[in-house]
């Protein structure tokens, strides 16, 4: 996507576990950030369902939100776990939907506060979350960056 | 009734959180000890599960809230195991970084569960 180094050594056949100059997602640091990601996938997950079975007709806006940030945190989860090149990019793709939606979410959550009845994950920036909503993509992004092969 | 039974997950949790955290900040991974402050863990959030779905009738406010107290129940014990096996193939102080989280979260987790469980009149 962005501009490569000179002289890329990975072949396009190299195997998903990247052992050429791409640090994988998943080691170091990134083990940790796959454990909170995972984290909030359950914590989601657990609060849409949950939602949308029992109450969707209070707040639908509120929780159709919530299922997709559910979904994105499972995508995100199980991207970063998996860290062969087509897992960055889907990696890239779902956490900056997620930065984008966490800032949205949360600032409509301010202003339209009869469409957000309820809470979700991103309402109020994740307040109810400790704000880990709003840092983790943030983390996400920086990690992707500095995994990116060298 | 729920109540001693939290106590002693919550600090098991905060032990295991601990033990983490001491190994990760002296780039130590896991060993036995940590194995065994997990394995308390463990057996705490079993016997809570089975607690939990025998007095599954006794929570108030209908069926979400019936429904959202299984599920943490259920869910509890499986949060251990998943952040063990995550943290076994990572040989840096990071992986106890993940038994940490883990940790955190079951100690949250078991605190909600018995914030539901308070909502009894």
């Amino acid at each position: 996507m962005a501009e490569n180094p000179p002289a890329r050594p990975n072949p396009p056949t190299t195997p998903p576990t990247p052992a050429s100059g791409q640090r994988s997602t998943r080691s170091g640091p990134g083990v940790v950030l796959v454990a909170v990601y995972g984290l909030l996938a359950l914590a989601a997950t657990g609060r849409s369902v949950l939602q949308i079975s029992e109450y969707f007709s209070r707040a639908p806006l509120a929780y159709v939100l919530s299922a997709l940030a559910a979904l994105i945190y499972l995508v995100a989860t199980v991207a970063l776990a998996r860290g062969d090149r087509t897992s960055r990019a889907v990696a890239l793709v779902a956490i900056s939907v997620e930065l984008v939606g966490v800032l949205v979410v949360g600032l409509a959550s301010y202003l339209d506060t009869d469409a957000f009845p309820d809470k979700t994950v991103w309402s109020h920036f994740g307040s109810g979350y400790g704000f880990v909503p709003l840092v983790l993509p943030v983390l996400g992004l920086l990690w992707l960056r500095r995994t990116r092969s060298s | 009734m729920l109540f001693p039974l939290t106590v002693v997950v919550l600090v098991a949790a905060v032990c295991l959180m601990a033990v983490a955290a001491w190994y990760a900040a002296r780039s130590r991974v896991g060993d036995d000890r940590l194995l065994l402050v997990a394995a308390v863990v463990e057996l705490g959030l079993l016997v809570q599960l089975v607690v939990c779905l025998v007095h599954l009738g006794q929570v108030p406010g209908g069926g979400a809230e019936q429904a959202t107290f299984a599920a943490y129940a259920i869910t509890l014990p499986f949060v251990p195991p998943a952040a063990l096996f995550l943290a076994l193939k990572e040989k840096t102080r990071w992986a106890m970084g993940v038994v940490a989280v883990g940790a955190f979260a079951v100690a949250v987790m078991t605190a909600r569960l018995q914030q539901i469980w308070n909502l009894r009149g």
